[in-house]
């Protein structure tokens, strides 16, 4: 990983400056926590596994609580999907009324069901897999997917037996996006675990057998949507086999900029991957080349361009804890395949046991601000730690074996840990401001979506806990920073644009955001996109790349929402953009 | 006859293990000091100088190998257990998170050790320090001021304190500190100051003992293993 020298010296200068105004009582963005009066009270339930080893079995599967953001019926406002994981118990699908209150519709949706007693849920994804432009449903597990086709009057039909997604995997994230640019959306799976039945074990050795360099993980499967409702594992033939992380999540971005849509896996437990795009033939696996290897516990990736130089960054939580001091990644991206780890100098290092963090504008400023989420098990006060460390330094200690681990009881392992907000200070460094902002909960986080729910040009959130019940935090600052939100329609290929990348030009100020593929642990954020504009008065400039590649102009209107389809802009010749 | 033909071969074979550094052929050199160490077990300044030569080599693995045998033969070198600690602490900030708990531990194991067989300065200054590196949560640190408070009576009672000797004053400040003994932190780190004037260690910590917070940064991030400790020894040779 080359360095660059400027970057590194303007690093160090904002550092120096941010520090310089460290106290400074400006607090940009306000947020209140207003889930139970929306309408979203369940809480999410951990699976009960039974036997000798089920309170092992229950710590290293507390994730779980995810949430996916999308539009289901097409009412313009972004709706919720919960997931649980407890055995017979639903999960949910909370219908948007615009007015920040959601009502549970997943009976009657008929998407409630996937938790069975040899199935466990842990991450949704909404995609549009047969481009009729209602946003379909897949669910993950520790089992085999779920699909969950949109009929378009509310309700969805179970289309997995036809689907071809059969393949059993413990399965944690999915990410939909075109790979292979034959416009249709395909799906990405991160998988935990080996394909072992966790409901119904027949050996004890299926945890990891080393806690910094593992290789007995899950890995990746890629299907890839043939069309007709079908999907085939393609997972070998793209080159992405070879590999047995116990991943965690997965993103999709064009990270090198040259069309296509590439791949990060973040990984429990050792070394991520980054794989480029070989336009659309398979992968290349550039790990070694772009990132180096780690021995971290990435939890989390998100991609952005936190400092608007044009190039997809990447921030991987992973845990800094007392004992782990591991330090998350903002992998900066240096533009010519390579990536500078940045966390240090833009103070994201710290983020605790890091679950799911998003990019997103809070405060309308140009910047993208970053909210993570944290805290592995909130008990009592006795602490996990003391339990385990005389067993892990035994000689001879077969980690893999679920007879290893001490029984955690009630015991705290990492808990009450902070939600920290990251405010971005023009590309160069963030100030923590979670308690000012009223987000530092200390709820055993997992996902994160980003949305605006209520349509008010500022930025909502939503944060799942395990165990508990989620937060929905409302934005509620006024600063009277302008913004402009787009809904992206295409007509070659998915036409949910996936993929797309929208340039917005205000003054000097160039941002670029992704329609993204559901990247981020546990948590789909709308795909809206939202560009806070600050003082400016107008957009100058807003070009679309289409995952067609084709590229048009825009003229956009500011502080509301606005849908543009493939086709009605103008043209951009090839070179002006 | 015999004795001094040995003597002038392993001299040799020190040039030329020297040679082989100076040449930048890390990974050559080891091979013979390792031979000398065999020969040489408890020479605590020779395993400190091949421990150098493995960490520019990145040979962690082989160094701990070799110490862990030459300890097994040699079960009463107390210096063989120092360099065997050591060579464990080498390899901490090349190693991901877990695996530095596991080192560390095995590393505590074998200062223990050299330190029943001589409690001398050195192994409770070492051990002692090395349990200040644990997090608060695992109660080590009282465990090290009780080391570091035992090698502050030694030095005290030398006629003379050795330039090194000032990091007993500094680790057992630390250790005070991190037992939530701030009294006893600053007194130790005063006294240290008012024998050794002017060291930056010492100026740091009392710049910082009316701002809590600030100084459980500033020990988290002296203590903090991704960075590498000097482990060289050579402050004890200085000057020789």
């Amino acid at each position: 990983m080359r360095f660059s020298l400027a970057k590194t010296v303007a690093l160090a200068l904002a550092v120096w400056l941010s520090r310089a105004n460290a106290g400074s009582p400006e607090t940009p963005v306000r947020f209140v926590e207003v889930g139970e009066s929306a309408g979203l009270t369940a809480p999410h339930h951990t699976r009960t596994f039974h036997g000798p080893h089920s309170e092992v079995l229950e710590m290293f599967t507390s994730g779980g609580a995810a949430v996916a953001v999308g539009d289901f019926d097409r009412d313009g406002d972004d709706d919720l999907f919960l997931t649980d994981s407890e055995a017979g118990l639903p999960n949910h699908l909370y219908r948007n009324d615009g007015k920040m209150h959601f009502t549970d519709v997943a009976a009657e949706a008929g998407v409630a069901a996937g938790n069975t007693d040899s199935a466990i849920v842990s991450d949704a994804l909404w995609f549009d897999y047969d481009n009729d432009g209602w946003e379909d449903l897949v669910l993950a597990r520790f089992g085999t997917p779920v699909l969950y086709k949109n009929l378009g009057d509310g309700r969805f039909r179970d289309v997995t037996k036809q689907s071809g997604l059969n393949t059993f995997a413990n399965s944690i994230a999915v990410i939909a996006f075109d790979y292979d640019e034959d416009g249709r959306l395909d799906l990405l799976f991160g998988n935990y675990f080996q394909p072992v039945d966790l409901t119904d074990l027949t050996t004890t050795r299926v945890l990891p057998n080393d806690l910094d360099n593992a290789t007995n993980g899950g890995g990746l499967s890629l299907w890839r949507n043939e069309g007709g409702g079908k999907f085939r594992d393609q997972t070998k033939a793209t080159g992405l086999d070879g590999y047995s992380g116990w991943v965690l999540d997965v993103a999709a971005g064009d990270l090198d900029n040259d069309g296509d849509l590439d791949i990060y896996a973040a990984a429990d437990y050792g070394t991520d991957r980054m794989y480029f795009n070989d336009r659309g033939r398979g992968f290349r696996d550039v790990t070694e080349h772009a990132i180096g290897r780690d021995t971290r516990k990435g939890m989390n990736a998100e991609l952005g361009d936190y400092d608007n130089d044009g190039w997809l960054d990447i921030y991987v939580t992973n845990i800094t804890d007392e004992y782990m001091r591991e330090c998350n990644m903002l992998w900066h991206n240096v533009g010519d395949g390579t990536f500078l780890d940045v966390s240090r100098e833009t103070q994201t290092c710290d983020t605790r046991w890091g679950w799911s963090a998003k990019f997103a504008d809070f405060d309308n400023d140009g910047w993208l601000d970053l909210f993570a989420t944290n805290g592995m098990r909130s008990g009592d006060d006795g602490n996990y730690v003391l339990a385990i460390v005389p067993v892990i330094t035994r000689r001879g200690v077969d980690f893999a074996d679920l007879q290893t681990w001490p029984k955690i009881g009630t015991m705290s392992w990492s808990g009450y840990q902070r939600s920290k907000l990251f405010w971005n200070r023009e590309g160069t460094v963030f100030e923590e401001i979670g308690k000012r902002a009223g987000v530092d909960n200390d709820r055993d986080g997992r996902g994160v979506a980003v949305a605006d729910f209520d349509n008010d040009g500022r930025l909502d959130f939503i944060q799942t806990n395990v165990g508990q019940r989620p937060f929905l935090y409302r934005g509620v600052a006024e600063n009277g920073a302008n913004w402009l939100q787009l809904r992206l329609v295409a007509k070659h290929g998915p036409p949910s644009a996936i993929g797309a990348r929208v340039r917005v030009q205000t003054g000097r100020l160039v941002q670029a955001r992704t329609v993204d593929a559901g990247n981020g642990y546990a948590a789909q954020s709308t795909r809206q996109l939202h560009f806070g504009l600050g003082e400016a008065a107008k957009a100058d400039r807003v070009t679309v790349t289409w995952p067609s590649r084709k590229q048009e102009e825009f003229s956009v209107r500011i502080n509301r929402l606005t849908t543009i389809e493939e086709g009605s802009g103008e043209p951009v010749r090839t070179g002006t953009e | 006859m015999r004795s001094l033909n040995r003597k002038l071969a392993l001299s040799m074979l020190a040039v030329a293990a020297c040679g082989l550094a100076q040449a930048g052929d890390s990974a050559a050199a080891l091979a013979p000091l390792e031979v000398r160490l065999k020969s040489a077990p408890d020479d605590l300044r020779l395993g400190a100088e091949y421990r150098q030569a493995v960490i520019k080599a990145e040979a962690y693995d082989q160094a701990i190998e070799l110490f862990e045998t030459l300890v097994e033969q040699n079960p009463e070198a107390s210096n063989a257990y120092l360099n065997l600690g050591f060579a464990y602490v080498d390899k901490v900030p090349a190693v991901g998170s877990i695996t530095q708990v596991i080192l560390a531990e095995r590393a505590l194991e074998a200062f223990t050790k050299s330190v029943e067989l001589k409690p001398v300065w050195l192994n409770l200054y070492t051990r002692g320090n090395s349990y200040l590196f644990w997090p608060v949560v695992f109660g080590r640190a009282p465990l090290g001021v009780k080391d570091l408070e035992r090698a502050m009576e030694m030095q005290r009672a030398e006629p003379q304190l050795k330039p090194y000797q000032v990091r007993t004053f500094i680790s057992l400040g630390d250790g005070y500190w991190k037992s939530n003994q701030h009294e006893a932190a600053v007194k130790v780190w005063r006294e240290g100051l008012e024998r050794y004037p002017n060291n930056p260690k010492l100026v740091e910590r009392l710049a910082l003992i009316e701002d809590d917070a600030g100084m459980d940064r500033y020990l988290g991030d002296e203590l903090d293993p991704n960075k590498r400790v000097d482990t060289s020894l050579k402050e004890l040779w200085e000057g020789e």
